[in-house]
């Protein structure tokens, strides 16, 4: 984990730490921010006889876990779909999990896939809203296009990936971190699941992740 | 003859009031058959290789009932006959239900394919046929019925038709382990014979077909040969035709000759919008064709398809524009020429294309080949040469499938269950499985039933139950799902295109439409359509008056060479420049070739040419050694390797039949001095394997798999995709499988259908074994030239680096600002 780097982005007069598990460090808030989680996915499968491997969300949730001892948040912020659908046994592994850490709080701000019963939210002591705003910076799953009256957005539920092009007919696509004039979007932290290309305007920042370090695109 | 039984008696009879007489194979076949005997008849279209094999059931059936076998009805199943297509069952059911009739036999023929109504099935299952035609899915679906022994309870013959066309794919797998099963079902007393064509490899097609431990299988050989008259249609002005291309419209006003002198043509071409494009443009170029031109191709509404293939038998067509849709299949004999746009890559595809004209045996087969840009004539002259000297390729089998193995583990699970140490014996007795080892056949079992490696207590994993040996699956849900998804033929998402006032007018791929705004045209079954919406799954269309029209491209249009054809080509391309040639393609070639040589070079037979040519692109490196696309591929991914061990350096890969390009944007670090190294054998096979992209070539493999596996759930034109919840590409699939499951045998077979089918690693030791003896030529021409040029406009590239992503990444950055 060590050997990972984040960059640290000085922007909306605040210090994110863009990471490479997908995700941010709020410094000035001492929060974890991640998006579109999707836990419980594989497990659907499963359920369904589709034999993907078991085990997925664990690995997610160990890389979180990861992330929590080196950043000790005090707060973790879910910009939507935590859980991919329906209660499994997933749930109940989260449950075991959540208890290592009972003092950070978890905020969903409620994505599509979002679809449990507001009483298993509550026994997992996550709480549920449909935005959330903290100190001027607003929280909500889908992107916003125009300017919504707060400082600044973030979102998810895009899964964001950018393409790269140069001569000699090069390519290359990445996960990236986007920074629109309005709102940014998040990688999808969660491990299955897929990507949609994102055609950011020329000026707007972008961060792809490569590998275990984070670069500016544009 | 010796034994004058009195089927045989009943059937010669028959023959002669007919005035047919028949030929030496089909006697040899019906001998053999009356021995109880197993093999493949090996005999060309249009000599009547079905009656080889049927009229020899029924002289068995005559001689076991020789007082009743006018009478006896209800036997039951006795003959089962495969077909890989839908269409041909229809004819041949036909054809046998006329011998039936005035043989006095009452036999029933059924049908089993997609096509058969419910009525007809359940009747099928009450009473089953004498004779059915079947498709090899739908055995496998017969495979998955409850109490499907019963069926097959009087099955003492099988037959394969055109098992050449089988052999080389998982449909052919499909074919082994059901016939495996119906051994296992009927143990010593099933006949099973193939027809085939001829192709390289005809004694392996009968271990495939037998199993690698039959013992009494023989081919029997009709000596008939068909009589081919291929003729190139040679551009007017060959220096004017262009360099590059695949559609060949440029040709099209002297393809009308053919047309107008022939009854009835098939004008082949490769692709199905290669086909709509030269559909319109026919109709534009004589407007006298409206009515008598007719479009055929796998897109097209079922229904219309049948009308077409129905004008073509009765000859009211003049011609019909196709693609393979109609390589294969009944005779249509009002069609007496034949017309091959673009290049057919193979000797085996042409013969068959050649072979739907003139279909009246010792009639001439009438091809005209018409290229699609100027150096595909070359192939041409090979083409003939390859026929002459009846260089036809193999169908190699497919080994080790365990996606199909596992769908047809499912298969047996979703009927009756089965006994884990009986299937094991039958399925070791196949080609395809002959090699696999108990613990892959554990594996595939635990992943049926506990879903491969589980983290206990949380895995929810549900599919087939295990009951000590027996494995089953119980829920309704999960049997009816696999059903409806039995087969191996993979396609992109279809959705059904209808006028927006009703009416249906074929099925368009999903990934085509999703790029289309409404109010864009598209050509579709010949018409001009606008797109309007999509809704339930359909695409609503009204007719367009634009003359625009965008057309759609499908996949799957690249063929590669065939190595029997590469190595004619390479001699052609020496005699074009020994200038001693008699090939009229190549004497119509000499303006280019000239012009080649005035610019670069054209290589000798003991000669490799090698052009760098730099662009506005950036440093171009060509390298021509004339061995088809996929060991092209595999080469230039070597050739980059060797080449990035030198500097840190990316490259962009393109490639086609006759050569393979590098692009870079630095200039390419091969010399006079180092060429030849850079083609050595040594360290070929570690090398090879770092170099190619083997996890890519693996993954676009991997597709096919998870379906046929039954890890993606297709779903069907016009029906939702249910369970939104479960829907996951495939890309997304492999990559969890190679970060979580790396041993998982899926994933090891992707590998092994990237490795060993597409590298073909033996031809290219053969290639690069040739260039060490070969003088390589490097010239640096000032522009392009005729060799490269059909490989830099080709648009599908690969990448191979040695840059680490990090520097890329800055490069790309710093060349973007």
């Amino acid at each position: 984990m060590d050997s990972v780097v984040g960059e640290i982005f000085h922007f909306q007069q605040q210090h994110w730490h863009l990471l490479p598990q997908r995700a941010i460090f709020w410094e000035e808030e001492k929060t974890l921010i991640v998006s579109d989680m999707h836990l419980g996915k594989a497990t659907h499968f499963r359920k369904a006889g589709i034999a993907v491997p078991a085990g997925i969300e664990q690995e997610d949730l160990f890389r979180l876990q990861q992330l929590i001892t080196r950043y000790l948040p005090q707060r973790i912020i879910i910009v939507g779909d935590m859980f991919h659908s329906t209660e499994n046994n997933d749930v109940q592994y989260f449950r075991v999990w959540r208890q290592q850490f009972a003092n950070i709080s978890i905020n969903l701000v409620k994505g599509n896939h979002d679809i449990m019963p507001d009483e298993v939210y509550e026994q997992l002591q996550i709480q549920v809203n449909n935005t959330l705003t903290i100190s001027g910076i607003h929280f909500i799953h889908e992107p916003c296009e125009d300017h919504n009256g707060f400082q600044y957005t973030f979102s998810g539920h895009f899964h964001p990936a950018f393409v790269m092009q140069g001569t000699g007919k090069q390519r290359l696509r990445l996960p990236c971190f986007y920074f629109g004039p309005h709102c940014g979007i998040l990688p999808a932290f969660g491990h299955f699941t897929g990507s949609a290309t994102l055609d950011p305007a020329a000026n707007d920042p972008v961060f792809v992740i490569a590998g275990k370090s984070i670069i500016r695109a544009q | 003859m010796q034994q004058r039984s009195g089927g045989w008696k009943v059937i010669h009879q028959w023959l002669e009031g007919n005035e047919f007489k028949p030929f030496k194979f089909q006697e040899d076949a019906w001998k053999a058959y009356l021995q109880g005997k197993s093999g493949i008849v090996n005999a060309p279209t249009g000599f009547g290789k079905t009656f080889s094999l049927f009229l020899g059931v029924l002289i068995a059936w005559i001689d076991a009932h020789p007082k009743d076998y006018t009478r006896k009805t209800k036997n039951g199943l006795q003959l089962l006959w495969i077909t890989p297509l839908r269409a041909l069952a229809k004819d041949i059911a036909r054809a046998m239900e006329a011998v039936l009739q005035e043989l006095n036999i009452p036999w029933q023929v059924g049908i089993r394919s997609g096509d058969t109504s419910l009525a007809a099935r359940a009747a099928q299952k009450k009473q089953m046929p004498e004779i059915l035609l079947i498709t090899p899915e739908s055995l496998h679906l017969l495979l998955a019925q409850k109490e499907y022994p019963n069926l097959f309870k009087h099955l003492h013959t099988v037959v394969v038709d055109e098992w050449h066309e089988l052999i080389g794919s998982k449909r052919g797998v499909m074919v082994e382990l059901g016939l495996s099963r119906l051994k296992g079902l009927r143990k010593k007393q099933l006949k099973i014979w193939g027809i085939s064509a001829t192709i390289g490899n005809l004694d392996e097609a009968l271990e495939v077909l037998l199993g690698p431990y039959h013992n009494d299988g023989l081919i029997i050989r009709a000596k008939l040969k068909k009589n081919i008259a291929l003729k190139s249609v040679i551009p007017h002005e060959i220096e004017n035709y262009p360099w590059a291309g695949h559609l060949g419209i440029k040709m099209l006003p002297q393809a009308l000759p053919v047309i107008h002198d022939s009854q009835t043509t098939l004008i082949f071409t490769n692709t199905r919008s290669q086909s709509e494009i030269w559909y319109q443009a026919l109709l534009k170029e004589d407007p006298m064709l409206a009515g008598a031109l007719a479009l055929h191709h796998g897109s097209i509404d079922m229904e219309l398809r049948i009308w077409v293939e129905e004008a073509l038998h009765n000859g009211i067509l003049k011609a019909v524009v196709c693609t393979a849709s109609l390589d294969l299949g009944v005779d249509f004999r009002p069609v007496d020429s034949v017309i091959q746009v673009g290049s057919p890559k193979g000797v085996a595809r042409f013969l068959q294309r050649a072979g739907r004209s003139g279909h009246q045996p010792g009639a001439v087969s009438k091809i005209f080949f018409l290229p699609t840009h100027a150096l595909e004539l070359v192939e041409a002259a090979a083409l003939k040469a390859a026929m002459e000297e009846e260089l036809i390729e193999s169908r190699m089998p497919v080994l080790l499938a365990y996606d199909v193995l596992l769908q047809y583990l499912m298969t047996l699970a979703v009927s009756d269950g089965f006994h884990g140490a009986e299937i094991w014996e039958e399925v070791r007795q196949t080609f395809c499985y002959q090699h696999i080892t108990e613990d892959e056949w554990l594996w595939l079992l635990s992943f049926l039933t506990t879903g491969g490696e589980a983290l206990g207590s949380y895995d929810e994993f549900r599919k087939v139950e295990r009951e000590g040996d027996f494995f089953i699956c119980r829920s309704r849900m999960m049997a009816m799902r696999h059903r409806l998804h039995i087969g191996t033929i993979v396609s992109d998402a279809m959705l059904k295109v209808k006028f927006m006032t009703g009416g249906y007018i074929g099925v368009i791929e999903e990934s085509f439409i999703s790029r289309l705004q409404p109010g864009d045209s598209f050509t579709l079954a010949g018409r001009n359509l606008e797109f309007t919406l999509i809704k339930d799954m359909t695409v609503l269309v009204r007719k367009s008056n634009s003359k625009r029209s965008i057309v759609p491209s499908y996949q799957g249009g690249r063929i590669p060479l065939s190595s029997n054809l590469g190595r004619m080509l390479r001699q052609k391309f020496n005699e074009a420049l020994s200038g001693k040639s008699r090939d009229a393609e190549l004497i119509a070639l000499q303006p280019l070739f000239q012009l080649q040589e005035t610019l670069s070079h054209i290589p000798k037979d003991n000669e490799l040419l090698i052009e760098k040519i730099n662009t506005k692109d950036g440093y171009h490196l060509f390298v021509y050694p004339f061995e088809g696309r996929l060991v092209h591929e595999v080469m230039a991914a070597l050739l980059a390797y060797r080449l990035s061990l030198i500097q840190p350096i990316t490259f962009s890969i393109a490639m086609n039949d006759y050569g393979f390009e590098l692009l870079s944007d630095q200039p390419i670090p091969l010399t006079q001095e180092n060429a030849k190294q850079l083609f050595t054998t040594d360290n070929l096979l570690i090398e090879l394997q770092t170099s190619v992209n083997a996890t890519e070539m693996a993954r676009r493999k991997f597709r096919d798999i998870a379906v046929i596996a039954g890890l993606i759930f297709q779903g069907y034109p016009g029906k939702h995709k249910a369970n939104r919840h479960l829907q996951s590409s495939a890309s997304l699939l492999f990559n969890v499988f190679k970060d979580y499951d790396p041993q998982n045998l899926l994933l090891k077979q992707a590998f092994n259908e990237a490795f060993f089918y597409q590298m073909e690693e033996a031809r290219l030791r053969e290639t690069l074994e040739r260039i060490a003896v070969s003088k390589i030529v490097i010239t640096a021409p000032q522009r392009l030239t005729p060799f490269c040029f059909p490989i830099k406009v080709d648009s599908l590239r690969d990448t191979m680096t040695s840059e680490k992503l990090e520097d890329r990444i800055k490069k790309l950055i710093t060349t973007n600002d």
